[in-house]
């Protein structure tokens, strides 16, 4: 169990796409595109065999736990850096680096000819760096580090295409309401030192129960809670921004800006993960407080049920699916809620590969079809790309959770625990949004499954010569995706055997913390063993599902008039979800409006007015200026003028301590 | 009869006062024997002198003080560090005199002023004595009278070396003075003696002392060049040939501050208080004058001179806090000075335009593209004595500030603060010559592979030591444990 696994091997986890990165960051101008794209491919493909190899050893029991070097100490502040590798890490790199890789590839054929090919390749190089310190990390300060370096990434990748205004707002706007976040996150994180005294997880974790036990508790406003609450508060807070989850969900759909394999690495599979894996990581922490947890659970509940009400409605074929990626990260937030994390982590990994499979596809879908987005004027596309039509099936199979596919496993999986948890009106209220969320997200995953692939053809006139099938560095990353969606799945349920009770036989061992008494997984098994019918519980995901596919069949494999007429006869509810439940309405009305005229009175009346004419120009310069012009008056050439000052020097300094006594 | 014994003193210790004097004069003597096309032997004699020395003090240096010479004379780590300054700063003095007086008739005289002024300086940093100091001080300022008049035939050169020398004078006399006050209360010239004098003297000293303290002090802070007493500097800049300039902003000053922490420490502990009061006032009188008087130069040899006195004002902080980290600062402060202070003198002679030096601030247009290394380099040394982190600079200031800061004058580090700020601007002002304006007049350097190494050297110093100053401000502290 104890055995160590090889220091030089994980530093070169992260090292190798660094180095792509920086090498075709500093030197891309010099280098072809083909040699740009290769170093970096050749990075991360060398990350995710490592990472499949250190995964293989943790299967056997190794794991790592180091400090590599300190890299700030400043009195009783230690920050070191190290990592700390077990199940819960290994799952991550693989699943990080592996998606990566796809997506490296599958941006060769994606980014032929953008004049940013070299940037774009050295940006994901270094974001994939960031999300692997990110995982491996062993202390706060990694996942800091980590945290806001994915999200710088993310900021620049979203605005990857700078010329367009859109792309730049939304670029802002993520980085601006993930700054919400990542305030209570430094919060929390600080908060951690201040009781702790350190920042490592092991020496915190180790310290949790005896903490709880000592009771202490603050005030934070009028709120007197435990300190482990606010912590862990504070720090769901910071993943609340970095996961999309309601209300700093604005965000996701907005970065579909950013050029889709973006939206497939980073806004599906791996940086928006990072709220769930950091809640995972820490359950040491968040098992030992209820209000946490409820507030986790309550909150991706919200989440996972609002933004599928709005999937079911939007035309943008990205959007459908950001939408979806913000509730299926609300699913995974009430498996942690519910205190079921290594379900949590196991529809993260499996929501990865046919997350990133959806949007690889829909990005074939939307190069063929001349960079329009719109599902509207799709149709029939299965006759022009059939690779992509398969691929994007399973895909589709797998997010709406029919079996044999990933999604079915874990889903199910998280639903039944909520099920079960007993967590009183909190865990009731998760249990029927994720139930309900089911049918939902059967319902528009197929609505843009068949608006695209099926339905009549409304492609306009002069895209339709247009219309081909993806290059095969496109397609074959999707069909290596395809693969991983359809059997991931049945992989973790029945191989790793996540499902399972006893840590000695899950593959999560002791890598995440839960207690016996909320341990939902230990429930559900009694509840399964024991007699009388829990068919509801068990198929209950199932038939919603199917329900879902085939009210979506009903409407939209054809084209109908059963659409229209739904929206006109709820029209009220139609444009409420059209628009988003009004959130950026909202928010502008009450935050950005405001803060900007805030901002322009202080730039004017502030910054303009007393600052740079009263302060500046009256104030310092004319001072400076004087005193300056005194100074070289004094400077006259004449030697007993100067001799003249150093005798007046000398008696003023006499003078003063004759004075003084 | 008593029978007078007159034992042959220590003179291990001297070996390397020794072996300068002795270089000098061989090095005048030789020169006469040299022809023409020779003459440069001698400056690579006085720049082995150097490397010699540098070597003969290492081997020398222990943790331990030695005194020799019947207290005349002390060797300690802090006479030794200060004493590689020092040829550092001859070293390069030399190097960029190279070039620079290759025409100049008489230059065996030259480098051998040089060393001797060296010497005094020396002797300056091992003075355990007010005769030792005196004695040192002097020979060290009659070198460099003479240095700065060097060109005899340019008018401003011997101006500048006549004011220096007048004004030179009335300090020396104030020092004298000074020393005559702490003499007549105490009865000796021994700075340690002195100083448990000064500490058991009667009140009815105290009018003297106050005498003896202050016409010290202004005597040193001339040296210094502190405010008030700066007034020969930029003149004295001006004036001098450019690679006597960057001689007189390195050595002096380092002999000066050292002499500055001895007597500090040893001889005036007692009257702390008194002391400080004076030294803050004339801080920030120093700060104001150079960082001020430097935005309205035009001509970059003045402006350095400006700059120098600043940056005395800023290294003043460490002799105010008056703790280790303080005088371990002054040194640090030397230090990184001493490398970015030679290296842009170093540019300033190597850029030339139609044969005449540029010394005017607007002779840097465009200097970027022409030789991007040369802005490069400059580029650093500006930022360097601006203060800009992660350059050497930024550490020197930063070590005073906190050394002032924790001997509680909060008030006065922050006056340091705004002072720096107002210093960015002229320094950041010649960047934007060399980096944004249109080049008017065609350059034409003065190329030497010697001149090129010291840039290069001296802008690896500046940002090697801005990384990594971790060894220097150990071994800064190291050198000052001896003092205090």
């Amino acid at each position: 169990m104890d055995t160590m696994l090889s220091t030089t091997e994980l530093l070169a986890i992260p090292a190798l796409p660094l180095a792509a990165a920086l090498i075709v960051g500093l030197f891309g101008w010099a280098l072809k595109e083909k040699v740009s794209h290769i170093i970096c491919i050749a990075g991360v493909v060398g990350a995710a065999l490592l990472s499949v190899h250190v995964f293989m050893q943790v299967l056997d029991g190794a794991s790592f736990y180091g400090n590599f070097w300190t890299w700030m100490l400043s009195g009783r502040f230690v920050v070191p850096v190290g990592m700390m590798i077990d199940q819960l890490t290994v799952i991550m790199m693989m699943t990080v680096t592996i998606v990566s890789a796809c997506v490296h590839i599958y941006t060769i054929g994606y980014m032929h000819g953008d004049p940013g090919y070299t940037r774009f390749f050295s940006y994901i190089s270094a974001f994939t760096f960031s999300m692997l310190v990110l995982v491996m990390g062993n202390s706060f300060f990694t996942l800091f580090f980590g945290w806001e370096a994915v999200g710088l990434f993310s900021y620049l990748l979203i605005g990857f295409w700078f010329k367009r205004e859109n792309a730049n707002v939304a670029a802002m706007k993520a980085f601006i309401v993930n700054r919400v976040g990542d305030f209570g996150f430094a919060i929390g994180i600080l908060a951690v030192w201040y009781y702790f005294g350190t920042v490592e997880y092991k020496e915190v974790f180790a310290a949790v129960p005896q903490f709880v036990s000592q009771g202490d508790s603050l005030h934070f406003l009028s709120w007197q809670m435990d300190a482990i609450t606010f912590i862990c508060i504070a720090l769901f807070i910071g993943a609340m921004g970095k996961s999309a989850q309601v209300p700093l969900h604005v965000w996701l759909p907005d970065s579909m800006e950013g050029p889709t394999p973006i939206s497939a690495l980073i806004h599906a599979a791996t940086m928006v993960t990072a709220g769930v894996f950091m809640v995972a990581r820490l359950s040491p922490m968040f098992e030992f407080s209820e209000t946490a947890l409820a507030m986790v659970t309550v909150v991706g509940a919200i989440t996972a049920w609002l933004c599928a009400t709005i999937g079911l409605v939007q035309n943008d074929i990205k959007r459908v699916i950001a939408y979806s990626t913000c509730s299926q990260l609300g699913y995974m937030f009430v498996a942690c809620g519910v205190s079921a994390y290594s379900v949590g982590i196991f529809h993260l990994m499996t929501h990865a590969y046919f997350k990133a499979l959806l949007f690889l596809a829909a990005g074939s879908v939307i190069h063929a079809v001349m960079a329009d987005q719109d599902i509207r004027r799709m149709g029939q596309l299965r006759k022009y790309m059939p690779a992509t039509y398969i691929t994007m099936l399973i895909g589709a199979l797998a997010l709406s959770g029919i079996p044999p596919f990933a999604g079915f496993w874990s889903k199910d999986l998280i639903i039944e625990a909520a099920a079960v948890r007993g967590m009183g009106w909190v865990s009731e209220l998760a249990y029927w949004s994720v139930l309900t969320g089911v049918f939902m997200t059967a319902f528009y995953t197929f609505r843009m499954f068949f608006l695209t692939f099926h339905n009549s053809d409304r492609v306009p006139e002069e895209t339709r010569a247009h219309l081909h099938e993806s290059p095969k560095v496109i397609t074959v990353p999707l069909m290596i995706l395809a693969i991983g969606a359809a059997v991931a799945g049945w992989w973790g349920a029945n191989i790793l055997n996540i499902p399972g009770v006893e840590t000695a036989n899950n593959f999560f061992g002791n890598s995440i913390f839960v207690m016996e008494a909320h341990n939902p997984l230990l429930r559900l098994e009694e509840v399964e063993h024991s007699a009388g019918g829990h068919f509801w519980l068990e198929y209950g995901a199932l038939v919603l599902a199917l329900a879902g596919m085939a009210t979506a069949w009903f409407m939209y494999f054809r084209e109908t008039v059963y659409p229209a007429r739904l929206a006109a006869t709820f029209s009220g509810v139609h444009r409420f979800l059209l628009n988003k439940w009004w959130f950026d309405e909202m928010n502008w009305k009450i935050f950005i409006m405001p803060a900007r005229n805030f901002g322009t009175f202080l730039w004017k009346k502030g910054d303009l007015a007393m600052i740079d004419r009263g302060l500046i120009h009256g104030g310092i310069i004319g001072g400076v200026i004087a005193g300056m012009n005194r100074m070289r008056a004094a400077q006259t050439g004449m030697v007993y003028h100067y001799a003249f000052a150093m005798v007046i020097g000398v008696f003023v300094l006499l003078t003063y301590l004759v004075l003084k006594g | 009869m008593t029978q007078v014994t007159f034992p042959l003193p220590d003179v291990i210790p001297l070996i390397p006062e020794m072996f300068v004097a002795v270089m000098a004069m061989a090095i005048l003597l030789w020169d006469l024997f040299l022809p023409k096309e020779r003459k440069q032997w001698s400056a690579y004699a006085a720049m082995a002198t150097c490397a010699v020395a540098a070597a003969l003090t290492l081997k020398l240096a222990s943790p331990d003080s030695v005194n020799a010479f019947y207290g005349f004379f002390i060797l300690d780590p802090f006479a030794s560090y200060a004493k590689l300054l020092i040829y550092a700063g001859t070293f390069f003095g030399i190097v960029l005199s190279l070039d620079y007086m290759k025409d100049e008739p008489n230059t065996g005289e030259y480098y051998s002023l040089m060393l001797f002024g060296t010497l005094g300086m020396m002797l300056m940093t091992s003075a355990p004595n007010f005769v030792t100091l005196y004695l040192g001080l002097e020979l060290m300022a009659l070198c460099t009278y003479v240095l700065v008049g060097y060109q005899r035939d340019v008018l401003r050169s011997s101006e500048a070396a006549l004011k220096y020398f007048i004004l030179g004078s009335l300090a020396s006399g104030f020092l004298l003075y000074g020393i005559s006050f702490i003499y007549g209360v105490t009865g000796t010239f021994d700075f340690a003696k002195a100083g448990i004098g000064i500490a058991h003297a009667g009140a009815d000293a105290h009018m003297a002392l106050m005498l003896g303290m202050v016409f010290l002090l202004a005597g040193m802070c001339f040296k210094v060049s502190i405010a008030p007493f700066h007034m020969w500097t930029p003149d004295a800049y001006e004036g001098a040939p450019t690679p006597i300039t960057a001689f007189m902003s390195i050595g002096p000053k380092v002999a000066g501050l050292v002499i500055f922490i001895r007597v500090l420490a040893d001889v005036l502990p007692a009257l702390q208080v008194d002391y400080t009061t004076i030294l803050t006032w004339l801080a920030v009188l120093t700060m104001a004058v150079g960082n001020l008087a430097a935005i309205a130069q035009r001509n970059i040899k003045r402006m350095l001179a400006y700059s120098t006195i600043g940056h005395i004002g800023f290294a003043m902080l460490g002799l105010i806090a008056a703790n280790a980290d303080g005088y371990a600062g002054v040194l640090v402060y030397l230090t990184v000075y001493l490398f970015m202070n030679m290296g842009a003198f170093a540019i300033i002679i190597l850029m030339r335009r139609e044969g005449i030096q540029g010394e005017l601030l607007d002779d840097f247009a465009g200097l970027s593209r022409v030789r991007p290394g040369y802005a490069l380099a400059m580029g650093l040394f500006l930022f360097s004595l601006a203060g800009i982190p992660f350059l050497g600079g930024f550490w020197a200031k930063y070590v005073v500030f906190i050394a002032v800061v924790e001997a509680g004058h909060l008030y006065l580090a922050l006056t340091a603060l705004l002072f720096s700020a107002v210093g960015a601007f002229y320094y950041l002002r010649v960047i934007k010559y060399i980096y944004f304006d249109e080049e008017r007049v065609a350059f034409d350097f003065a190329e030497s592979r010697l001149m090129q190494a010291t840039v290069a050297v001296t802008a690896i110093a500046v940002v090697a030591l801005g990384l990594f100053p971790g060894p220097m401000i150990d071994i800064c502290k190291a050198a000052i444990s001896n003092i205090i």
